[in-house]
């Protein structure tokens, strides 16, 4: 589904990815794990398009399509959803405006209608609840006032109402207390598991992956895969530490 | 509670003026020392010829004074200025020669006091209270030198930097005034820089040339204990490429002067990659209680950033002056370069400051912070007044600009006037002020554990300044520092 | 009528005022509107100013002792529009200013205020946002002055502009005049374009750039209408949005 060859890229000027290449298949999620700083941001950044990442070699491919060449919310309609580290706050939006737009302007793209009010306060509440979240918490603005937890639960509801087939979930696991990190375990499998899903979890620690199996483990160090096994290569960078290991 | 203040900064100006007026006794014999009273052409003349200036310099003074002919006195600043009668002021006098006392025993008690309490070393002490011989033996205690002009003079030549009295450097080396004199503050910029351009009594040049670190921190304060510069000083900086300079103005001692206007204008001007630091401690006499006497304190300063990374800082401490109109200024023209104004403005009894910056913002990639913490108390107004101007053509522009404002007492006025103007979309602009009153439970607190309340109130200013004081140089800093909780003595209670 | 000559620049209330503009209506410029607020009651006022090319609305607000004054105003003229008041806030009483200036093409939007709490225990809270596009002007000129004896006064004002083009202008000038100790007065201000972040964050969602800049706006602004009177808060709604569409475009 998700095809990464030889990526090169730098952020002002300064090179973090190294010709990285990384392939995850449909059904499948892949963990990336590797030290701070060793690019794992910016890979999520430059798989969502974010302005400032600049791509100077390499190749992504998307079911298909070059990824590099869309535009950051060509690739939300094409099925991409990055889960920011740190989701961003907007004043003065509320978050049910903010994902009906989002989602109504995805299906758009895709050639669908769009969904009615009453559908889409259904949807939410039902993900919401998915979550344990009140769904009053959707008529806030976006992000303001959320808890460092809350945040990232909110990016699960929004992942939960917009379904995407492929999600790169950046430090998803940061913030969250115990209870919480079970639940958002249990969101990912449960939107993202399937055979026509996959998911990229970028991860420090090896604890979400107590809750959401990876496929496959890849260690990442200064900009390029140094490493990959399965599951059991989480719990051997636990034990052993990234110098070890990388 | 501010009827009865005891006001010991006060008290010591009062009691250095009543030793100038009557024990020092300035005699009439230094009426033919002087130019005639008022100011015309003649007066013009006089000055220049006096100095002994070129033609040129002559010629550029008079384009002054008919310009300010045609010029208005400011009326914009929060400020109540009484009129002042330009013809009935002295414009030139020979520097005077300070009387002096035998020893520090003479001096009046009070200053005496208040020295100590700024922590001014005895023999620094002596050369302020004009003690006979003292200038040679504080030069020998402080730097520790038999000559310290002439170490200092030697080690600046070494380095080639420049470091001249304006009047001398208008002889040495009058192609670099020339190019320089009013290129950051043209003649007609303002009422009083004009006045100043007129007639300006001396004032200090600096050149550092390019790649030049100046070796040492520059400073005022031997040459205007030295002699006079007098009213309307005028200084002029220029730091070449990639040359560093730390000036130092002024004294944390009580100054005073029996002219009542000074209107000085600074000038810097900064090339690429050059970096100047110009740090003020003000205390000039602030009148009595009653608001009577104390200088009207009219400054122009302002900083060309010309080159591209170049860098100017101005930092304040003003505590004195009956009236201060003061905004210390930076064009940023070359790309990437910076500005700074951190200022601490104090008021008490029935003082008058209205002072800021302004920050032009003109080449790309500029970069300005304002820092500005005002403190009221007795029954003075103090207000800020700051701009922060981004052009059409200057991109990713930062400014932040704080501005808080402290009121020590409910007799007195503490305001903010800040000027935004912004013409391109990629400038980031923040901007935050509040006003508040000395906090009781700080108060509480910190006499709950031993301080009494003057020295409570000293801390508590001290902190809310400190952003401020840690720009200063060190040995700055402390004085300072001491400077604040003796000018608010009194002020709460 | 108006008795008075025509401002200039030098009056420092029209330093950034459209004098053409003005000086076409000024004649016939009706007196200032004078609204008193009686003591203890809770008024709401809505000025909606985006119908005219010109328009220039002054008014006197007086809120008595204990009363409270909400004023929503959306300033959206074509060709300048002004909004200037003058208000006195009396003892424990509330006075908020909800506002917005929307301009593009070669408008000049203002919106002027001078609030002058003459008693203590007031409380006045000022929110203005300008969204600026073209080579629009949108200034906001508010003075807060604080009486001797108006102890305990609460004062604030909350100052934003976005630039949406080269050639656009913002100006802001938050004063304040404080004469009394025991009060707390904060102003903020900022200045900017739309915050690349919130646009990458949006357009991550799947929102076209487009759509997301219009969203964001309309977070900016419509914020300032949360509390407006329920009957009329709709009205302020699409009038800023009809705005925002022709000012981004």
């Amino acid at each position: 589904m998700l095809e990464i060859n030889n990526l090169h890229a730098t952020v002002a000027g300064k090179p973090i990815l190294n010709g990285l290449s990384l392939t995850v298949p449909a059904g499948e999620v892949h963990a990336i794990m590797g030290p701070n700083g060793a690019g794992k941001s910016t890979l999520s950044y430059v798989l969502g398009g974010r302005p400032g990442y600049e791509v100077t070699g390499g190749t992504v491919t998307f079911i298909g399509e070059d990824l590099l060449a869309q535009e950051p919310h060509e690739r939300a309609a094409a099925g991409l959803f990055l889960g920011f580290q740190y989701p961003v706050e907007i004043p003065g939006v509320s978050s049910m405006q903010f994902i009906r737009e989002s989602l109504n302007a995805q299906r758009r793209a895709r050639g669908q209608a769009d969904l009615s009010g009453a559908e889409f306060i259904r949807l939410a509440r039902a993900e919401a609840a998915e979550l344990g979240m009140d769904v009053d918490m959707l008529k806030r603005p976006v992000n303001v006032g959320f808890s460092g937890g809350e945040k990232k639960r909110a990016e699960m509801v929004q992942m939960g109402i917009m379904r995407p087939r492929f999600a790169v979930l950046d430090e998803t696991d940061s913030g969250l207390d115990i209870d919480a990190l079970r639940v958002v375990g249990a969101e990912i499998n449960r939107i993202m598991r399937g055979p026509d899903r996959a998911a990229l979890l970028i991860t420090h620690y090896q604890r979400l992956l107590d809750y959401v199996q990876p496929d496959r483990v890849h260690v990442l160090a200064a900009g390029r895969i140094v490493r990959s096994g399965g599951p059991e290569l989480a719990l051997e960078l636990e034990r052993e530490g990234y110098a070890e290991v990388a | 509670m501010t009827d009865d203040v005891t006001f010991k900064n006060r008290e010591a100006h009062e009691a250095a003026e009543k030793l100038a007026t009557y024990e020092w006794g300035f005699t009439s014999d230094i009426e033919s020392e002087r130019a005639p009273k008022g100011l015309n052409e003649d007066t013009v003349r006089y000055i220049s010829a006096k100095k002994g200036e070129p033609e040129w310099l002559l010629e550029w003074r008079l384009k002054a004074y008919r310009a300010w002919l045609t010029m208005e006195e400011v009326d914009w600043a929060k400020l109540d200025i009484p009129a002042i009668d330009y013809q009935d002021a002295y414009y030139y006098a020979e520097p005077k020669q300070k009387p002096t006392i035998a020893s520090l025993d003479e001096l009046d008690p009070e200053i005496r006091r208040t020295y100590e309490k700024l922590g001014i070393p005895i023999e620094e002490q002596k050369v302020l209270a004009g003690v006979e011989g003292a200038r040679k033996v504080a030069v020998d205690a402080v730097f520790d030198s038999v000559s310290v002009a002439t170490t200092f003079r030697e080690e600046l030549n070494k380095a080639g930097v420049i470091f001249r009295s304006i009047s001398e450097a208008v002889k040495e080396f009058p192609d670099l005034v020339r190019k320089y004199l009013g290129s950051v503050v043209p003649q007609r910029d303002n009422y009083f820089a004009c006045l100043n351009s007129a007639v300006f009594s001396d004032g200090t040049f600096v050149y550092i040339p390019e790649g030049v670190r100046c070796p040492m921190e520059l400073s005022t304060y031997f040459r205007i204990n030295a002699e006079n510069t007098g009213q309307f000083e005028r200084t002029l900086i220029v730091a070449d490429k990639g040359s560093y300079v730390s000036y130092l103005e002024g004294c944390t001692a009580p100054m005073r002067d029996e002219n009542q206007l000074h209107a000085a204008v600074v000038e810097i001007f900064a090339h690429e990659d050059a970096e100047v630091k110009y740090s003020t401690v003000q205390n000039w006499y602030p009148g009595n209680a009653e608001g009577v006497g104390g200088i009207y304190n009219f400054v122009t300063k302002r900083a060309m950033c010309s080159g591209a990374r170049s860098k100017v800082s101005w930092t304040q401490v003003e505590t004195g002056s009956a009236i201060t109109w003061k905004y210390p200024s930076c064009i940023l023209k070359g790309d990437g370069s910076v500005g700074e104004f951190y200022s601490v403005a104090v008021t008490n009894n029935r003082q008058q400051a209205d002072t800021g910056t302004k920050m032009v913002h003109i080449g790309a990639n500029t970069r300005s912070t304002i820092v500005s913490k005002g403190i009221s108390a007795g029954r003075s107004d103090n207000t800020y007044r700051g701009l922060v101007k981004v052009l059409p053509g200057a991109e990713n522009v930062r400014n932040f600009t704080q501005c808080d404002s402290l009121l020590l007492g409910d007799q007195c006025g503490a305001h903010t006037v800040p000027y935004i103007e912004v013409k391109n979309p990629t400038a980031t602009i923040e901007h935050e002020a509040t006003t508040s009153k000395i906090s009781e439970d700080q108060l509480f607190y910190a006499m709950s554990r031993g301080l009494d309340q003057e020295a409570a109130v000293a801390l508590i200013v001290n902190g809310f300044a400190r952003e401020v004081l840690k720009q200063l140089p060190m040995e700055f800093a402390v004085e300072a520092q001491k400077l604040l909780g003796i000018s608010l003595e009194g002020s709460v209670g | 009528m108006t008795a008075l000559a025509l401002p200039t620049r030098k009056d420092e209330a029209y330093r950034y005022a459209d004098l053409d503009a003005l000086g076409r209506v000024w004649a016939d410029l009706a007196q200032a509107r004078e609204i008193v607020v009686p003591a203890g009651e809770a008024h709401s006022h809505v000025l909606l100013a985006a119908n005219e090319a010109v328009e220039v609305h002054r008014a006197r607000l007086v809120i008595q002792p204990g009363a409270s004054l909400d004023l929503f105003a959306l300033n959206g003229a074509a060709e300048y529009g002004r909004i200037e008041m003058d208000v006195e806030v009396r003892e424990g009483a509330r006075f908020t200013l909800n506002a917005a200036n929307i301009a593009g093409g070669k408008a000049t939007q203002e919106i002027v205020t001078h609030v002058r709490h003459t008693e203590p225990n007031g409380t006045s809270n000022q929110t203005v946002r300008s969204v600026l596009g073209g080579t629009a002007t949108g200034s906001y000129l508010g003075k807060v002055a604080v009486a001797r004896q108006a102890q305990k006064v609460d004062g604030e004002q909350s100052v934003k502009a976005m630039l949406l083009d080269r050639g656009a202008t913002a100006n802001c000038k938050p004063e304040l005049e404080i004469y009394a100790d025991d009060v707390k007065c904060a102003h903020g201000a900022t200045v900017g374009e739309l915050d690349p972040t919130q646009l990458f964050y949006a357009m991550s969602r799947g929102l076209p750039p487009a759509e997301a800049k219009a969203l964001l706006l309309e977070g900016f602004v419509l914020q300032l209408w949360d509390d407006a009177p329920e009957d009329r808060r709709d009205e302020l709604v699409e009038a800023s949005r009809a705005l925002l569409r022709r000012v981004a475009a």
